[in-house]
């Protein structure tokens, strides 16, 4: 042991400047399995919503959604890598317009991600019905989802930990599946007849008339989950200003490919009727059906449990990965003071913020609740999500084209290019068609869509009344200031 | 084990456990031998249900406790440590980036005698730190 300090020695213990360090340890990969597990998870339902009303223009509606879906992840890259925090298009609106343009955005993705739990544990029923046929009644089906919800907000509560190696495997076997589908459905379905595809396009009764063809690419919007998740793990991003731009490119490719190739096999495989029916046809579990109707008995009997499993598991993962996105929102808002401290409230055991969670899984399962006799509920399920996820799509457009009138300065590390000079601005081309696009299918969407626009614009008015008696309660006049910003200084 | 090893950079996680005491006096006599230098980090896990940088006061608070403890045996070990809270999803690989980040020449755990359904068990923060360190890695329990 040393001496003992003498009298008159003294210790200079320095304190911790900052309280703590943030690690971050997510690279590309990391980010890419966040988002595809969305993506990947949404061709499971997305497709049988959108030939509901497509029909034999499916692909066609898919492909101007993939347009506006590319518009939007570049948006996002030049956000993402500027603004690396949890709160995706909340931060950007925040940031760039105000703190109540901020809050619309947060609250209207919370609609999204409670649309997209839903409505992915309502389709995992209905894969898993190959192994159990009495899921695929509506009633036992929203029932099971109903658990599956419980389940969910049960191992969240607890905070469980999650096995990312396991999420991974099922990721990247989820793609390997999905790409031996399509060169599979290419190969044995449509280059054998390729008269079939344009038959169930084109053929009488498979055109949909031009409102239908509106509202599909509209519905077609449900591929877009995934953009926001890779946005919200920006701030778990070892160097997000290389890395984002880069996840985002990659899901890029993987999301037109992927949706393009089933998209193009499904309806050589199917005809539109038998694709878009929620009863009868494969709506619920359209990857299902083309594995169903693949044309040798060995690769069905390979393929069809295959489906059902990974379906199965994707869809758990993406409902899970919803929920996560919930309380995560919910804890980000209510730190910056746009909602009541409550919401955001930590369990003092589990460390999880319990009341988001169980709240929020509560309203859920209320969601689900007209499936019990109404197999076809889930399109109007899809359609709120279409609602919510949009909103927060223009206000993030809006807001990269507001920063970069408002804060010029600040920097960018990935910086759109084909911009339009503005009052002195760069305006990138892609923001401005991207806000022009989301804002019109929006008006589509509430114009044709009577549940998802009574039930958004109620969800938007309960938020709104929340955030202002709240606002009026604190009297709290000015946001906190953000550490990471970076004022330009005044000139004399 | 070479004869040149010198450790001139050491990390030494610290969790609250009583065996921080005794990770913290071994790794001042090591760096008083090569008149190295000790980083303490304590990690504090957020859940995935929670942003990587929420404020959870008591968890800081608790770090914050066991860092000033690994300090005062520093302090009467006549040794300078520096500190730091880090807050990551997962304590394992906070740990082994951060031994990478400042080139640490050496891990030094404390850990404590823990069984898990009837068998001895390391946890998971142990082996994952054992299988991915970039550096040589010394286990201290008492």
């Amino acid at each position: 042991m040393p001496d003992a300090h003498k009298p008159g020695d003294r210790v200079f213990r320095p304190r911790r400047i900052k309280r703590f360090r943030l690690r971050r340890v997510l690279g590309v990969p990391g980010l890419f399995s966040a988002g595809y597990g969305d993506v990947g998870s949404s061709i499971y339902y997305a497709l049988g919503i959108v030939a509901i009303v497509a029909l034999g223009a499916t692909p066609i509606a898919l492909a101007a959604a993939g347009v506006i879906y590319i518009f939007n992840a570049l948006t996002y890259a030049e956000g993402g890598a500027m603004i690396p925090e949890a709160g995706g298009s909340a931060s950007f609106a925040r940031h760039g317009i105000n703190d109540l343009v901020g809050f619309i955005a947060g609250w209207a993705l919370m609609l999204s991600y409670i649309a997209t739990m839903a409505l992915s544990a309502y389709t995992i029923p209905p894969y898993l019905s190959h192994f159990w046929p009495v899921l695929n009644e509506p009633a036992v089906n929203t029932v099971v989802s109903m658990g599956i919800i419980g389940f969910l907000m049960l191992i969240n509560v607890l905070g469980v930990r999650e096995s990312t190696g396991v999420n991974i495997f099922f990721i990247v076997m989820d793609i390997a599946t999905q790409i031996t589908i399509v060169v599979l459905g290419v190969v044995l379905i449509l280059a054998v007849n390729p008269g079939m595809l344009v038959q169930h396009m084109f053929g009488q009764g498979n055109w949909p008339s031009t409102p239908n063809l509106v509202l599909g690419i509209a519905i077609a919007a449900l591929c877009f989950t995934g953009v926001e998740t890779v946005s919200q793990l920006a701030e778990e991003t070892r160097r997000p200003a290389e890395r984002i731009p880069q996840a985002y490119v990659l899901m890029i490719v993987a999301v037109l490919v992927l949706f393009a190739g089933i998209s193009i096999v499904a309806l050589t495989a199917m005809t539109p009727q038998a694709l878009g029916d929620p009863v009868n046809g494969w709506a619920r579990d359209p990857v299902a059906g083309i594995a169903a109707n693949l044309p040798s008995q060995l690769l069905r009997g390979i393929f069809e449990p295959l489906v059902a499993v990974l379906a199965a598991s994707i869809l758990l993962t993406a409902s899970n990965a919803g929920l996560l996105g919930i309380s995560r929102l919910t804890f980000n808002l209510s730190s910056h003071k746009q909602l009541p401290a409550t919401f955001g409230r930590v369990h003092r055991v589990f460390r999880t913020p319990y009341v988001a969670i169980i709240l929020f899984c509560g309203i859920a399962v209320l969601l689900l609740v007209p499936g019990i006799t109404s197999p076809g509920f889930f399109t109007q399920l899809g359609a709120l999500y279409v609602f919510g996820s949009l909103l927060c799509f223009a206000l993030a457009h809006a807001a990269i084209l507001s920063l970069r009138i408002r804060k010029p300065e600040t920097p960018r590390p990935f910086k759109l290019g084909l911009n339009i000079k503005f009052r002195g601005a760069d305006l990138p081309l892609t923001a401005i068609l991207g806000l022009l696009a989301t804002t019109g299918v929006w008006i589509v969407v509430i114009i044709t869509e009577p549940f998802s626009r009574w039930a958004g614009i109620g969800w938007m008015a309960g938020g709104l009344i929340i955030y202002f008696f709240y606002r009026l309660w604190r009297k709290h006049p000015r946001p906190p200031s953000e550490e990471w910003e970076v004022r330009p200084e005044k000139r004399k | 084990m070479s004869d040149n090893m010198e450790f001139k950079k050491i990390l030494v996680p610290v969790a609250g456990s009583p065996e921080d005491e005794g990770a913290m006096r071994l790794a001042c006599r090591l760096a008083k031998k090569d008149k190295g230098k000790i980083w303490a980090v304590s990690v504090v896990a957020v859940k995935r249900a929670l942003p990587l940088d929420a404020e959870i006061d008591s968890e800081i608070h608790q770090s914050e406790n066991v860092l000033d403890r690994v300090e005062t045996v520093a302090e009467e070990e006549d040794c300078e440590v520096e500190t730091d809270i880090l807050q990551a999803r997962d304590a394992g690989p906070a740990i082994v980036d951060e031994a990478v980040e400042r080139g640490a020449d050496i891990i030094l755990m404390g850990f404590s005698y823990k069984r898990r359904f009837g068998q001895y068990s390391l946890g998971h923060v142990v082996p994952f730190v054992l299988k991915n360190s970039p550096c040589p890695v010394i286990l201290y329990q008492q």
